[in-house]
């Protein structure tokens, strides 16, 4: 285990010497540690995870469809006594990928569900003892979020590392678990009052 | 080129989507980012005083908890919108399911197509995260007075067990500062709440000091409080003074009380 360990921080350490080309090559021959190392950071903006997020993630499979992101995001104070933190955990799914000219393609639809936590003391993701059983349905502290959106990217990446060095622009729509059920129970509601807009740059680096 | 053309139209829907639906940038549900009308209740007071200044007669709804039912709010503001004889309405809490801030926007926006003055008392759910927070930015105190006609409403925090015995709730300071520095002398007073007495959020032993401090205003008339989601009549501590409950606004009902110089009547109304 510690040997495994000790081969783990070479990698590391080699790692802070390679550019992003040789890393690339290297992660594509299957090497399990490089595998654990994300391959793109992420900023995104609203969508119910920060006023501005930002995370990491790895992408996989054949055409890169899948993508799983950790985010950290912020909220400023607004009316309430003070600014949050929150933390994401998001699932993308990416099934088509269209190429527009050489180094332009869009994907023209992505799908995913995230799950987000508020840092704030005064939240609970269980319901406090002073409460009967049931008395509140949800926990305040964490939401669960559906969406679906789109993406356009630019590729400048070179020879075999075709998905490296890519920067994409996406925007989403997404709905929480309170805005659902707020909907599912009053056709009062139109798509502003229950659909949520956000957008965020991707950059692929291996 | 084709190809191009094809992207730049992709791009541009982008675009106006983005700067067509600036309100729907939300940071967080729980955010506190609130557009639109703020301070309802003190802005809905100073018309409600006015208009009742000279009243002999006062007539006002009272409805509660419209948590999560925005097809029946937005029903029961349009046949209230309907009625040309009231003067003002009382929401008794639970504005909000989860205190999340687009709860309290969508519910505001419902209620501020009412014609007449409304004023609003927060409910238990209305304190979950920061939702006290978010009721102090678009409504206002949660303890507060005004006057219509000869009549004094007193509008309590009544929810107690959110609090946790971090601020005074209910808030007796205030109850005796309203008595010491107001002339009631020839006034008759309304109490207005959430959670009635004797509810789990008003624990035994604070209810009775509650309703002993609340009898201590001149000529109490009654009580009003929701949070039951039932329309009921009750004299909790057997001296005369009635609490009644009103309905959720899921259950289609409202209070119509008319308060004229020799007493009151209550009518219940479905719509």
């Amino acid at each position: 285990m510690r040997k495994r360990l000790l081969n783990f921080n070479i990698v590391a350490i080699l790692l802070m010497f390679l550019t992003p080309n040789t890393l690339a090559t290297e992660r594509n021959k299957c090497n399990t540690a490089l595998k654990l190392i994300p391959s793109y950071a992420k900023i995104q903006y609203g969508g119910g995870m920060g006023l501005l997020s930002f995370g990491t993630g790895w992408a996989y499979g054949k055409h890169n469809q899948g993508e799983t992101d950790m985010f950290f995001g912020f909220i400023p104070k607004y009316s309430t006594y003070k600014a949050k933190a929150t933390f994401t955990l998001k699932q993308n799914y990416i099934p088509w990928s269209i190429q527009l000219a050489k180094r332009f393609s869009v994907e023209p639809f992505s799908v995913g569900a995230y799950l987000n936590v508020l840092f704030d003391n005064e939240f609970w993701l269980r319901q406090p003892s002073k409460y009967e059983a049931g008395y509140y349905h949800l926990p305040s502290k964490m939401r669960f979020h559906l969406f679906c959106g789109q993406r356009i990217t630019f590729n400048a990446g070179k020879g075999q590392n075709v998905s490296s060095n890519a920067i994409s622009l996406f925007y989403e729509l997404s709905t929480c678990d309170i805005l659902l059920i707020c909907r599912l129970g009053n056709s009062y509601l139109r798509p502003k009052d229950y659909l949520r807009l956000s957008f965020g740059l991707k950059y692929q680096f291996l | 080129m084709k190809n191009i053309f094809i992207g730049c139209k992709i791009f541009i829907f982008i675009i106006i989507i983005i700067f067509s639906g600036c309100e729907m940038f939300e940071p967080h549900p729980y955010s506190g980012k609130i557009d639109g009308e703020l301070h309802i209740n003190a802005k809905n007071i100073e018309l409600i005083e006015n208009r009742c200044i000279s009243n002999k007669q006062i007539k006002f709804a009272v409805i509660s908890d419209s948590q999560g039912w925005y097809n029946q709010l937005e029903d029961f503001v349009e046949h209230l919108n309907g009625r040309s004889d009231l003067d003002f309405v009382l929401h008794l809490g639970d504005l909000t399911d989860y205190g999340a801030t687009s709860e309290f926007i969508l519910q505001r926006n419902i209620l501020q197509k009412l014609k007449v003055p409304y004023v609003s008392v927060i409910g238990n759910h209305d304190c979950i995260g920061n939702g006290e927070d978010i009721f102090l930015e678009i409504f206002g105190q949660l303890d507060y007075s005004f006057t219509a006609g000869d009549i004094q409403f007193v509008m309590l925090n009544t929810n107690a067990l959110e609090f946790d015995n971090s601020k005074n709730v209910p808030n007796f300071l205030f109850i005796e500062k309203l008595l010491a520095i107001n002339n009631l002398e020839n006034k008759r007073t309304i109490v207005a709440m959430h959670a009635p007495p004797r509810s789990e959020q008003l624990m035994d032993n604070l209810s009775k000091v509650f309703h002993d401090y609340i009898k201590r205003f001149p000529n109490l008339m009654f009580c009003l409080n929701g949070h039951g989601h039932h329309f009921t009549e009750r004299d909790i501590f057997n001296d005369g003074i009635i609490y009644y409950e009103c309905t959720c606004i899921n259950k289609r009902g409202y209070y119509l009380f008319t308060v004229t110089p020799d007493g009151y009547e209550k009518e219940i109304i479905e719509f």
